[in-house]
């Protein structure tokens, strides 16, 4: 008895005492508590889980519909009752999926197929852009249309693209379809990648799901070390500085001086990458854990020397997504067509607009629609090989705008989309007058290189972060004033030494070298599992202690 | 390869990592991340405040505190009838204060019946009022009701001139500036803005430029009229509006000087300071002359104490000139942050600073505004701030013993944990430091202040019926014709 008391009372100094009602909380959807993989009540479900998981390890269908059923319920638990919108959805997708494999008639698959994508848009549409569409259209037309009260299901940017990749995989026969709906829904819902992504494409998960579960030591290696990095990234770096700094520079710019909002702009930087890939590599440290293997979705983007290469480095599973249904097609650098003419066209318009319009107040918005639209078209008016340019510049483009809108409902990233599109045109022109200049030439063209590419990509940040166009542009003005007083920006790096200190951290870890990390990685796989074990229970321990760390009081400098 | 067991080795490291973390809880310090004291010396806070702190630091909060403080809470506070009106009693916990008010209220109900009066108030606050959030609403919500045009007494710069919207102001970089924030003993006397500029460069130009905003009511600059203080020298100023160049001279003979810019409204215009080094500087006042006006007078870091070091001369001067009738003191947000639930001090000081707003302003009716909610980090939670009651309470005692009225802004937001929901709503209303307002929320808070405030006038309207009524014991209960005496008889009060 005394032994059970015992541990009755460990377990009460650790846990607290756990009540009926704390138990409910675990199980019942609280739009408030999302469960996230960097929770410990994620960890808790997922140790239960896992168990019976290795039990299950040979069966077939007995392993999907568990994975399938525990994977409803995360997804319950992040959007609530939504989660009969996934099963909806899935069931229709599967449902055409399997009449436009049978059909044979070209004409009658592709209205099939139209069908399809339009359902699937259309969902994606009203959920996340009906507010937008409405408050445009209320401020373009002086309308007074109601905005409706949308609760947007978390995640479901992402299904519908991966549901669209099967579907447009099968029309173009590049898969057979699953046997039936159990296997397909446990591709759309597998929990791992379901809110966040990457997205994973038909094709290559598949394959994966017939082959028998198989998990080596390797593979345990890599996903625990996925797991590690992606933890200390999310909880550590981008929410520690997010909260206890560029939050609050970016909620009102213009109370902080040019130092901070300049510092806030790098800080935005690495805490997005740090968001955005640590939690990518954790769905795929978990997948690997289950015996699936995911594709990367990150390669160190910032170590980019150009904006091309970027766009091969940062959120890898939308960008060849985007690629492969959205830019081919619409032509790809084969041909145009109406929608790929139509976005850019209607956004360079829209541009002209807006400089017409504030020309009575300030002539620069129209200084920069005019040379925006005459910088994108000598970007294919030098080029030598004219027409083909034109096209491609034109789809990607649309590519980019339409990618950018996909982040989120606002201008500020329509804008953001066009300025990656931009860049990547101008950068296509200037690899056509010096072919030369290739990437890894020399060293101190390659620093270069990465260096303007990096603060390119910072600066369209700001738009990506900002509330509103105008609180990007208070940004922009507010760091155009920084001048050099190394003095006062001691004091505020001193002010702030924790932030500035795991952004410098999350620096550096992104730009060693890669044999550095694969270093540490061998080291890593080397470690006997108890060690491991500590390891990983130590960062368990540095996530928890970062996330009880009090926010840091707000500070007025002055100088 | 041994794949079979692999499941289970990988399942034995996440759970073993589990226990590990169990082990490293126990250990290992609670936090990570230590919350530093900040080096002071760059950071605005006041100094009195600092002071303040450091001699309340050993005093001990005894239990019987609490004791005595529930039995506060329920007491009932009885007012004695001023000017004939007595409002009814309210308890502590319910403590609005509206007796205190009357003064203001009944210059509100004058212009309410002549629109030609004025009526003027100084808005004194924190950051939470910087960039003229919260104050802008509540002028505007004055202005809409009761007329008048403009945005009040503008010091010639401040930190949060870039973020103000309701007056644009450009400057030189030259000026030299002293704050009642840090400066004990300045150069010249502070203005009524607690604040004194010089412009003694005398190599490049000092200049400011202004130019309205686009609020309601607030949509040109009236009258600007420029203040500035005593100096033993003479000096020159050079207005620019448009392409006119107004040469004018200040002479700076009393404690207090004022000169016209132009008469009526102008959309922008320049200051340029010429061998003025001496002469302490001001700022500009805009108003049209009727109406309501509310001067904004914020500044970072501020407890409020630092009023208390106000030169009751030059402030009667400035009264003299600007005819205060409400002054209102919203602080708290600096004193939050110091670990300690004691705010006998800080009592103690803002009575010193009451008092010297009574000497400095005579007869003017005063309006404490509470801390609002405020959130801290408990565990893994943001929760409201173990520090925000006890100092709302704190407030509520001053504005009890110095005789003003009280906006509890704590419970006008939601109370316990609203901040969280503030910051968290879509779309948010208050920043993520879990302690300013952004515009959204500022609005709201103007706009609750100004109900409240309007609800004490209102009843104030009802009574002063009742007085009237009461005059003419017999008269036949017909309002209309009553409120028409009613007129007559205050004109001449």
């Amino acid at each position: 008895m005394t032994t059970l008391d015992n541990i009755n009372n460990w377990f009460i100094q650790n846990f607290g005492a756990i009540t009926i009602e704390q138990v409910k909380g675990w199980f019942i959807y609280n739009p408030d508590e999302k469960l996230l993989f960097n929770t410990g009540l994620f960890l808790g479900l997922f140790l239960v889980f896992y168990f019976v998981y290795g039990f299950l390890r040979k069966t077939f269908y007995l392993r999907l519909t568990y994975v399938i059923l525990f994977s409803l319920f995360f997804y319950y638990k992040s959007s609530g009752v939504y989660f009969l919108l996934l099963l909806l959805s899935s069931v229709v997708d599967y449902g055409l999926s399997q009449i436009i494999y049978k059909e044979t008639k070209d004409s009658t698959r592709k209205i099939y197929l139209v069908i399809s994508v339009i359902l699937n848009l259309g969902l994606l549409g009203y959920f996340k852009y009906m507010n937008f569409m409405i408050g445009t259209y209320n401020d373009m037309f002086n309308g007074h249309f109601k905005f409706h009260d949308i609760f947007l299901p978390v995640g479901i940017s992402f299904y519908t693209f991966q549901s669209m990749s099967y579907i447009i995989e099968i029309y173009r026969e590049e898969i057979k379809p699953t046997k039936n709906y159990i296997e397909y829904l446990f591709f759309v819902s597998f929990f791992p990648q379901l809110v966040a992504g990457p997205i994973v494409r038909a094709k290559d998960f598949l394959p994966q799901i017939y082959q028998k579960l198989n998990l080596t030591r390797q593979d345990v290696n890599n996903g625990l070390f996925l797991i590690i990095g992606g933890l200390i990234k999310k909880t550590v770096i981008s929410n520690y500085i997010s909260v206890n700094f560029v939050d609050r520079v970016f909620d009102t710019p213009m109370n902080y001086t040019s130092f901070e909002n300049l510092m806030a702009s790098y800080g935005y930087a690495i805490q997005i990458y740090c968001d955005f890939s640590g939690y990518s590599d954790m769905a795929i440290g978990i997948a690997l854990l289950l015996g699936f293997k995911l594709p990367a979705n990150f390669r160190t983007p910032y170590k980019s020397t150009s904006i091309t290469d970027f766009w091969r480095r940062w959120h890898i599973s939308l960008s060849t997504w985007l690629k492969d249904f959205l830019y081919i097609s619409i032509g790809g650098n084969r041909e145009g067509s109406f929608a790929g003419f139509l976005f850019p066209s209607l956004f360079f318009f829209g541009l002209l607009l807006w400089g017409i319009t504030s020309y009575n107040t300030s002539i620069i918005p129209l200084i920069i629609a005019f040379s925006s639209i005459a910088l994108f078209c000598l970007s294919f008016l030098l080029s030598s090989k004219r027409k083909q340019t034109l096209v491609t510049n034109f789809n990607l483009f649309t590519t980019m705008l339409l990618g950018g809108l996909w982040h989120g409902a606002g201008a500020q990233f329509i804008v953001w989309g066009a300025l990656h599109g931009l860049a990547l045109a101008v950068h296509k022109i200037f690899m056509e007058f010096f072919p030369s200049k290739k990437e890894g030439s020399n060293f101190l063209w390659r620093f270069f290189s990465i260096v303007i590419t990096f603060h390119f990509v910072v600066f369209c940040w700001i738009f990506f972060r900002a509330r509103d166009f105008e609180t990007a542009l208070q940004v922009i003005n507010n760091i155009g004033q920084l001048t050099f007083e190394p003095e006062n920006w001691k004091a505020i790096i001193i002010g702030y030494k924790n932030v500035f200190g795991l952004m410098l951290f999350g620096y550096v870890w992104h730009f060693l070298p890669e044999t550095f990390t694969n270093g540490m990685k061998s080291v890593f796989d080397k470690t006997p599992i108890l060690v491991k074990a500590i390891i990983l229970g130590f960062v368990y321990w540095i996530v928890y202690a970062t996330a009880v760390a009090g926010s840091q009081p707000f500070i007025y400098f002055q100088f | 390869m041994n794949t079979k067991s692999y499941f289970f080795k990988s399942f034995a490291i996440v759970a073993l990592a589990f226990f590990a973390f169990i082990g490293f809880k126990q250990v290992l310090p609670n936090k990570i991340f230590s919350d530093s004291k900040v080096d002071s010396k760059n950071v605005l806070i006041d100094s009195l405040l600092l002071e303040s702190v450091a001699k309340d630091s050993l005093s001990l909060k005894s239990d019987s505190i609490e004791e005595s403080e529930r039995r506060l809470g329920q007491q009932k506070i009885v007012y004695d009838a001023s000017q004939g009106i007595e409002f009814p009693s309210e308890t502590f916990d319910n403590y609005k204060g509206y007796q205190y008010l009357i003064s203001f209220y009944e210059k509100l109900y004058q212009l309410e019946q002549n629109p030609q009066n004025h009526v003027r108030i100084a808005y004194y606050g924190d950051s939470m009022t910087d960039g003229d959030l919260i104050v802008q609403d509540v002028r505007m919500n004055y202005q809409e009701r009761f007329g008048g045009n403009g945005v009040g007494f503008v010091s010639i710069i401040s930190e949060s001139s870039a973020s103000r919207g309701s007056v644009k102001t450009l400057f030189s970089k030259n000026w030299k500036i002293q704050s009642y924030l840090n400066v004990k003993r300045p150069i010249s006397p502070f203005g009524v803005n607690g604040h004194v500029f010089f412009a003694n460069d005398k190599t490049n130009a000092t200049w400011v430029q202004y130019e309205a905003g686009l609020n309601k009511y607030s949509t040109s600059l009236n009258n600007p009229t420029l203040f500035y203080g005593k100096a033993s020298k003479k000096g020159n100023v050079d207005f620019i509006i448009g392409k006119d160049t107004l040469h004018k001279s200040l002479t700076p003979n009393n404690l207090v000087n004022s000169l016209k810019v132009t008469s009526g409204s102008v959309k922008s215009f320049k200051a340029n300071f010429i061998h003025a080094d001496s002469i302490p500087i001001y700022g500009f006042n805009f108003d049209n002359g009727s109406g309501i006006h509310v001067d904004n007078f914020s500044q970072r870091g501020n407890s409020g104490l630092p009023i208390s070091m106000f030169d009751a001369n030059v402030m009667q001067a400035f009264n003299n000139n600007l005819k205060y009738d409400l002054i209102i003191l919203h602080y708290g947000t600096n004193v939050l942050n110091y670990g300690t639930k004691n705010y006998f001090w800080y009592e103690k000081g803002m009575t010193k600073t009451v008092n010297k707003i009574k000497e400095s302003f005579p007869g003017v009716s005063i309006l404490i505004v509470s801390t609002a909610d405020k959130s801290t980090k408990y565990d893994l939670e943001m929760k409201t701030d173990s520090a925000v009651v006890p100092l709302m309470k704190a407030q509520k005692k001053y504005a009890l013993e110095t005789e003003s009225g009280f906006v509890n802004l704590y419970t006008l937001m939601g109370g316990d944990g609203s901040m969280v929901k503030w910051v968290d709503e879509s779309p948010a209303k208050a920043n993520k430091d879990y302690t300013h307002f952004n515009q959204r929320g500022a609005k709201a808070i103007g706009n609750l202040l100004y109900s409240q405030l309007n609800q004490g006038y209102e009843q104030y309207k009802v009574l002063r019926e009742k007085r009237e009524a009461g005059v003419k014991p017999k008269a036949i209960r017909k309002p209309k014709a009553d409120s028409v005496s009613v007129k007559k008889d205050s004109v001449n009060e």
